[in-house]
């Protein structure tokens, strides 16, 4: 039996904790590589996202909501995406030449950095009520801490029997490269990755409420990276559904596909709270008020430009740093990174992020 | 050694081998022949009380591989009664130490000069004592205030007759409880251990790999080996001062926020176990200092742990299968780390899983790995003695029941998943 998705009713705009929660029964489970995931399929064999019953009909009608008011959705302009290294070609000359390890350690530190999005559940969510002006009842913002966050931990890390997207991108690498031995480093390279992050960056808002400040600016980088993952989930299903380089094209390429549907709500609900702040005033510390909308807007303008200019290299760097090593696996590694080398696109980030504080 | 001393070592294991036998089966025995009902658990708790002191008693007394034993059987919450757990814990700081005249005798016949022409100054008094070695405070000619470590003379003696009584006495045990303890694998893993912590050389050798580790790292201060001054039996490394890590008032005192302690001392953990796959393996509080700039100084790496390739992403998996709730991917870390059924049932493995995340009131445990989560696997297992738990993953829980200790004393909790690179939330 499977339960359909809430028909919209944009009227209905508050929703229990157990209904943003509430995945419904499938008609069949989603099941790869003996690993029991979130999600299923209906009686006509569409997959349906995990908790999205009632998540999918909220999001939509707070979105009316924002339209009925005048508001606007905010947008994250896709052109600012830095692109994924190694790009679809020069991973597959990889892997058609033997060498698979950079291509195991990249799909395995993208699974551990999807379920890292669990931590989203121990944002703390302060009393919003007091620290803004306009009314917040039937609003993604009165949501965030009675289901949303709780959804998204789930949905990216998995809950209890069933695995959430970390499991799932293990699964689609596992079916596409036959369970290949993870590379021994993978995890030094991800604490190498934290060590760079440096000291926390001072408050650009010292006159806000902090526990508000942290939780804007958490949604801001949570925002941009399910919006930047777009291009690694068009990587994944091109390289992963693959025959010439994929064991299982067609499963592993489907994998990639239902988490990306499932990343879906995340965006939707993320940019639908950010809007709503962005539509309204903030309270400060010192009983003043500011513009939801300049603070927002600089927000997003600090995550965008760090994250457009910091991903590509770091992630490069990454690569490479291990690139001529595992090369030695292929027949004639010198030929072959000059090959590599000449697939690389180039990639320079844009001047503006369209959030510029000047233009709030 | 001398074939007297030997002697009476053995005689003296075997008195407390004989007395605790008689002390836990004579009762038995009395109560089956009287038909008298079961102990109740007050009287199982007495029983198991006296017994952990006449070890401890004896331990202190004898020192050598007993301490040792009586250390290991301290951090075996999964195999041992916590009565045994608490009392011998005082082992790790209650060790006598040796005149300075046998202290001076060591260094001069292993380094093959004067105390005088070596260094400048060597403090009789030791800072510290364990139980192979001590350490004093020192000042080489050159003018760098050091300290000595200095193994016990005959100590390599001592622990061989040790050794061989316990395994003698193991065996004897075990022929004579129809459900013993496993006690001869633990037996085979301290071995192991007390031969590495005997090779100073090797000890060096640790020191310097985890100091590469944090290279990097400025919060970070693992004291420098001189190694031209060392050798199996001696080592002398760079002299560091600081406050014992559990000194809350000290370090608040200084300026310092307890709460970041335990999160730099869980993120050089992890670091090590997770991603290096090595790591210095006792950090009791004795061994992990803090500078007044809020630096952590880690000492003595005698017990330091090379874990199997791979072997850090299954514990990152366990511990992050548990932090997000996920019974489904704790059971397979299980698996992958080598934790084993009898029956080769894996609904253990779940009913484990599950206890464990009962722990959690809430739904969430907020990255925080606690020493209660630590504790109710090592009650579950030793509660279902069907699971064999891989020695591996015993070394490296030990090292997080005693961070989760002394975060408990710091009244703070590290967050592992930030430790981890997941973190902070907002």
């Amino acid at each position: 039996m499977t339960t359909a998705v809430q028909p919209f009713d944009s009227s209905r705009l508050t929703f229990s904790e157990a209904e943003i929660l509430d995945s419904g029964a499938y008609d069949t489970l989603l099941i790869a590589g003996g690993v029991r995931c979130h999600g299923g399929f209906d009686a006509n064999g569409a997959y349906r996202s995990p908790r999205t019953v009632h998540r999918g009909p909220a999001v939509a009608a707070w979105q009316a909501r924002l339209a009925r008011e005048g508001s606007e959705l905010l947008e994250i302009p896709r052109a600012l995406m830095p692109p994924q290294y190694p790009n679809v070609a020069q991973a597959k000359l990889l892997l058609k030449n033997g060498v698979r390890d950079p291509i195991v350690r990249t799909l395995t530190i993208i699974s551990i950095v999807e379920g890292f999005g669990a931590v989203i559940r121990d944002v703390r969510v302060p009393k919003l009520g007091e620290l803004v002006v306009e009314p917040l009842e039937g609003t993604a913002l009165d949501h965030l801490g009675r289901g949303l966050f709780e959804a998204h931990a789930r949905d990216e890390a998995g809950w209890r029997e069933e695995g959430g997207h970390k499991q799932m991108w293990e699964a689609a690498r596992d079916l596409a490269l036959e369970k290949p031995k993870i590379p021994a480093d993978v995890m030094a390279r991800m604490m190498g990755r934290t060590g760079r992050r440096g000291a926390a960056p001072e408050r650009p808002f010292p006159m806000l409420d902090e526990t508000l400040e942290r939780m804007l600016a958490m949604l801001a980088q949570v925002l941009v990276v399910e919006v930047f993952a777009e291009g690694t989930f068009d990587w994944g299903v091109r390289l992963l559904s693959d025959p010439e380089v994929s064991a299982a094209p067609k499963e592993a390429g489907d994998m990639v596909r239902n988490i990306r549907s499932d990343e879906s709500p995340h965006v939707e609900y993320l940019r639908t709270a950010l809007s709503e702040v962005r539509a309204r005033t903030l309270r400060t510390v010192d009983g003043k008020t500011i513009a939801g909308r300049t603070v927002v807007d600089a927000l997003l303008h600090r995550v965008l430009h760090a994250v457009t200019r910091d991903r590509p290299r770091d992630q490069r760097e990454d690569v490479r740093s291990s690139l001529s090593e595992a090369m030695q696996a292929a027949p004639n590694p010198a030929a072959l990174l000059e090959q590599f080398d000449a697939l690389e696109a180039s990639f320079t980030p844009p001047e503006r992020t369209g959030f510029e504080p000047l233009a709030a | 050694m001398h074939p007297i001393a030997r002697l009476r070592r053995t005689a003296r294991v075997g008195t407390l081998a004989a007395r605790l036998w008689a002390h836990y089966k004579l009762p038995e025995y009395w109560r089956k022949l009287l038909g008298r009902p079961e102990p109740d658990e007050a009287t199982k708790r007495r029983r198991h009380e006296i017994a952990a002191s006449w070890i401890l008693a004896c331990a202190l007394e004898m020192r050598g591989v007993i301490i040792k034993m009586c250390q290991a059987i301290a951090t075996r919450a999964d195999v041992f009664p916590p009565e045994f757990v608490e009392e011998l814990k005082k082992c790790h700081d209650a060790v006598p130490a040796k005149p300075f005249e046998v202290v001076r005798a060591a260094v001069e016949s292993e380094l093959g000069k004067p105390l005088g022409a070596l260094f400048a100054e060597f403090s009789e008094r030791p800072i510290a004592s364990a139980s192979l070695a001590q350490v004093h405070a020192a000042r080489l000619l050159s003018g760098e205030e050091v300290a000595v470590k200095v193994q016990y003379p005959d100590i390599e003696d001592i622990v061989r007759t040790d050794l061989r009584n316990m395994e003698r006495a193991c065996r004897i045990y075990e022929r004579f409880d129809p459900q013993p303890l496993e006690l001869l694998p633990l037996l085979r893993e301290l071995t192991t251990h007390i031969g590495m912590e005997l090779d100073m050389r090797r000890e060096a050798q640790s020191a310097d790999r985890v100091r590469a580790l944090f290279a990097d790292d400025p919060r970070v201060w693992i004291p420098r080996v001189h190694h031209g001054l060392s050798t199996t039996r001696v080592m002398v490394m760079e002299r560091v001062s600081g406050m014992k890590v559990t000194d809350k008032a000290a370090l608040e005192a200084a300026g310092l926020d307890p709460a970041d302690v335990v999160q730099d001392l869980m993120r050089v953990y992890v670091r090590m176990i997770l991603a290096a796959g090595f790591f210095q393996a006792d950090p009791h509080p004795g061994n992990l200092m803090v500078t007044r700039e809020g630096r952590l100084i880690v000492l003595d790496f005698g017990l330091s742990k090379e874990l199997p390739d791979g072997y850090g992403l299954g514990l990152f998996e366990l511990m992050f299968s548990m932090m997000t709730m996920n019974e489904s991917a704790m059971i397979r870390a299980f698996i992958e780390l080598g934790f084993e059924t009898k029956t080769g049932d894996r609904n253990t493995f779940m009913l484990i899983a599950r206890r464990m995340l009962s722990r959690s009131r809430t739904g969430t445990f907020e990255g925080e790995f606690t020493e209660e989560m630590t504790d109710e696997l090592f009650e579950a297992i030793r509660e279902d003695p069907v699971v064999r738990v891989p020695s591996d993953f015993v070394l490296v829980g030990r090292v997080f029941s005693f961070l989760s200790g002394i975060a408990h004393t710091l009244g703070s909790r590290a967050n592992v998943l930030s430790a981890m690179g997941a973190g902070p939330p907002g």
